[in-house]
């Protein structure tokens, strides 16, 4: 009963709108915790059983528009109603929480969920066009001028990044008839000239590439989930776990075509040019929002980095990531909300001493920094440690600890918010943040130690993948964390205090036309590379 | 063979849909955007319907079997991607026009002002 868990929220959410003259909240509360029990439910059946399979209105298999939970989906459904009772519960008390908000969130929930189920590619694409006028208007939800220009940036974007996997999936469908991910994959190795699916394959990608935002196509990215007004559940939503549906559609396509294309190369490169571009992006920010959406980018890239790397170890360690990824970055995000509210701007060089006005947030964001660097003990070093294992190369290594101490540097200027002394006057503080969102913001921070003290077994009830992490070799990366801390000090107190030139490259940006050029760019690349080198 | 051979739907599906794309990489006024977009779509509308499509045959209604059926689940497809395209040219042009009357912008600016970094 899988449709249970796309339909349910939904319906909660007419239901919340049907009855809006009333106080809903409890209503939407209560319907998540149901939907979190349900989804725990279908997680434990299928690792007791195996995947589950529901064929709709029974016809049979192949034909029937499938939704299936396996491994990899019912661990993404249980982070998707996890992280969404979390923001409800954030979100309780306050004043953007309407009635309408509490609608499209709820629909963004049943969106999400869907395609982490659905294994139909025209089902992927209608849900894919419905979430991305959901997420356009939570975005622009207070319709400040900055928040509909980049409320209208994404939506184009990704419009028209969606009709590139339409036109793909007519070409695939054309080849062979068929419009089911599995039955596709079955079908494919039986292809005389695997050049037939090379086009669809490039146009399904530069969609796909789109969503996940790497280089070249992330810069929709940080205005999306960087926008001023949006609430903070929303940005922490998009970074935490709207982007995961992006890389989980990268995991089912690349498997789809596995037989005929393997692309894994480019991708592993990508990934690396990502993660790099990402933190240097970040180092010049001054505004919270947008060192966290860099970050969201230059982390990514590194999952891509785990995913094509073709070793099994840095594979889990990858999807381990994303589960870190999305608990780190939504605390992050909350605190960052709070902080910002607190202090009413979201200059960074204008907040301090946040561990002593707000100790509970405060300590939420050490935990949150420090997951997100990879401190030993914190889930962050376990998937780390997990995708550098994948791999002997210098060259790679160095790569993943060029980018670890990137994300060090611009987590130590984050950081300076925590310490120093309050410059604000007694009389212009806000009244204090509500004490359900401040304990649910150390609880989410609490988990990001929770899962990474117990890392191999989370990852072992998770995924089901025995790991030994706690080896002499990751508490040598200890060693190697601390030093890289001392590194980033020296970076940020010699070359980002100073701004000049990182200053100036890191607020570069695309045009719209610029977007859609590099997305039509990056297809032709993709199409070239498949012709004329594979 | 003749010249117009060459002219089927699926060769004028995709010029259309790259005749869009080279609309939305180099127009700057929102509502050309929203028109290349529709373009862009119609290209790939047209490719659907015309694949798998052979001369002569008949549309999959009724029990008479003198000539091979179509395809009718492209054209199922299509009916629904149809509907969402008015859909997200409805939203899209509701967008511009809040945007053009509350702030009177009708063009892709060339960039975002950095608020959080300057004030």
């Amino acid at each position: 009963m899988l449709y249970l868990l796309v339909i349910g929220p939904i319906l909660a959410g007419i239901i919340s709108i049907l009855f809006s003259k009333k106080d809903t909240r409890l209503f939407i509360v209560a319907a998540q915790i149901v939907q979190f029990i349900y989804a725990l439910r279908i997680f434990i059946q299928v690792r007791t059983d195996d995947t589950i399979f529901n064929f709709m209105s029974n016809v049979p298999e192949g034909i029937a528009i499938t939704l299936m939970a396996d491994i990899i989906s019912s661990v993404f459904i249980l982070l998707t109603t996890t992280i969404f009772l979390m923001m409800i519960i954030y979100a309780f008390h306050k004043d953007y929480f309407t009635t309408q908000f509490g609608f499209l969130f709820l629909v963004l929930q049943g969106l999400i969920i869907a395609l982490f189920l659905s294994t139909d590619l025209f089902n992927i694409f209608v849900l894919l066009e419905v979430s991305t006028v959901v997420v356009a208007i939570l975005i622009m939800i207070n319709k400040e001028k900055q928040a509909i220009y980049d409320g209208m940036i994404y939506f184009f974007v990704n419009v028209i990044g969606t009709a590139f996997l339409l036109f793909g999936i007519g070409m695939l469908y054309r080849t062979t008839g068929l419009l089911d991910i599995r039955a596709i994959s079955q079908v494919l190795p039986q292809l005389e000239d695997p050049r037939a699916v090379m086009l669809p394959f490039a146009f399904m990608m530069t969609t796909l590439s789109l969503k996940t935002a790497v280089v070249p196509l992330f810069s929709w990215l940080p205005k999306a989930h960087g926008t001023p007004s949006a609430p903070p559940v929303v940005s922490a939503i998009l970074s935490g776990l709207f982007i995961k549906t992006g890389v989980y559609m990268f995991i089912r396509f690349s498997a789809m075509f596995e037989p005929v294309i393997n692309v894994q190369e480019v991708f592993f490169l990508i990934g690396f040019i990502t993660s790099i571009f990402g933190f240097i992006m970040a180092m010049g920010q001054n505004d919270i929002k947008m060192i966290l959406a860099y970050s969201t980018v230059s982390q990514i890239g590194l999952i891509m980095i785990g995913l094509n790397m073709g070793s099994e170890i840095a594979y889990w360690g990858a999807l381990f990531h994303v589960v870190s990824h999305a608990l780190f970055k939504s605390t992050l995000f909350l605190a960052a909300g709070q902080v910002y509210h607190q202090y009413g701007t979201r200059d960074i060089r204008q907040m301090r001493g946040v561990l002593k006005a707000m100790p509970l947030t405060g300590f939420a964001i050490i935990f949150g920094i420090l997951g997100v660097t990879g401190a030993p003990l914190f889930n962050g070093s376990i998937s780390k440690y997990m995708i550098s294992y994948g791999s002997y190369r210098p060259i790679v290594q160095f790569g993943l600890n060029l980018i670890n101490l990137g994300t060090i540097t611009y987590f130590f200027k984050f950081a300076t918010i925590l310490f120093g002394k309050d410059n604000r006057a007694e009389e212009a503080k806000p009244p204090k943040e509500d004490l359900l969102s401040e304990l649910l913001v150390f609880i989410m921070g609490g988990l990001i130690l929770v899962t990474g003290i117990y890392g191999p077994t989370s990852m072992n009830v998770l995924f089901g993948y025995e790991v030994a992490v706690f080896s002499a070799e990751y508490f040598e990366k200890g060693i190697v964390y601390a030093l890289m801390i001392v590194a980033a000090a020296g970076i940020y107190n010699g070359i980002i205090k100073q701004g000049g030139l990182l200053n100036r490259i890191s607020h570069i940006e695309l045009t719209f036309n610029g977007v859609i050029t590099s997305m039509t760019g990056f297809f032709l690349f993709m199409a070239t590379y498949l012709y004329f080198v594979l | 063979m003749k010249p117009l051979d060459f002219i089927t739907g699926e060769i004028v599906g995709i010029l259309l849909f790259f005749i869009g794309l080279y609309g939305l990489m180099t127009k700057k006024t929102i509502v050309k955007t929203i028109m290349s977009m529709s373009i862009m779509e119609s290209g790939i509308f047209l490719f659907y319907i015309t694949i798998n499509y052979t001369v002569g045959s008949v549309p999959p209604i009724g029990q008479a079997q003198e000539a091979a059926f179509v395809d009718p689940v492209p054209s199922a497809l299509m009916i629904t991607a149809i509907v969402i395209g008015i859909g997200v040219t409805a939203i899209g042009l509701t967008m511009f026009m809040h945007y053009k009357q509350k702030h009177g912008i009708t063009h892709w600016s060339r960039n975002r002002d950095q608020t959080g970094s300057d004030h």
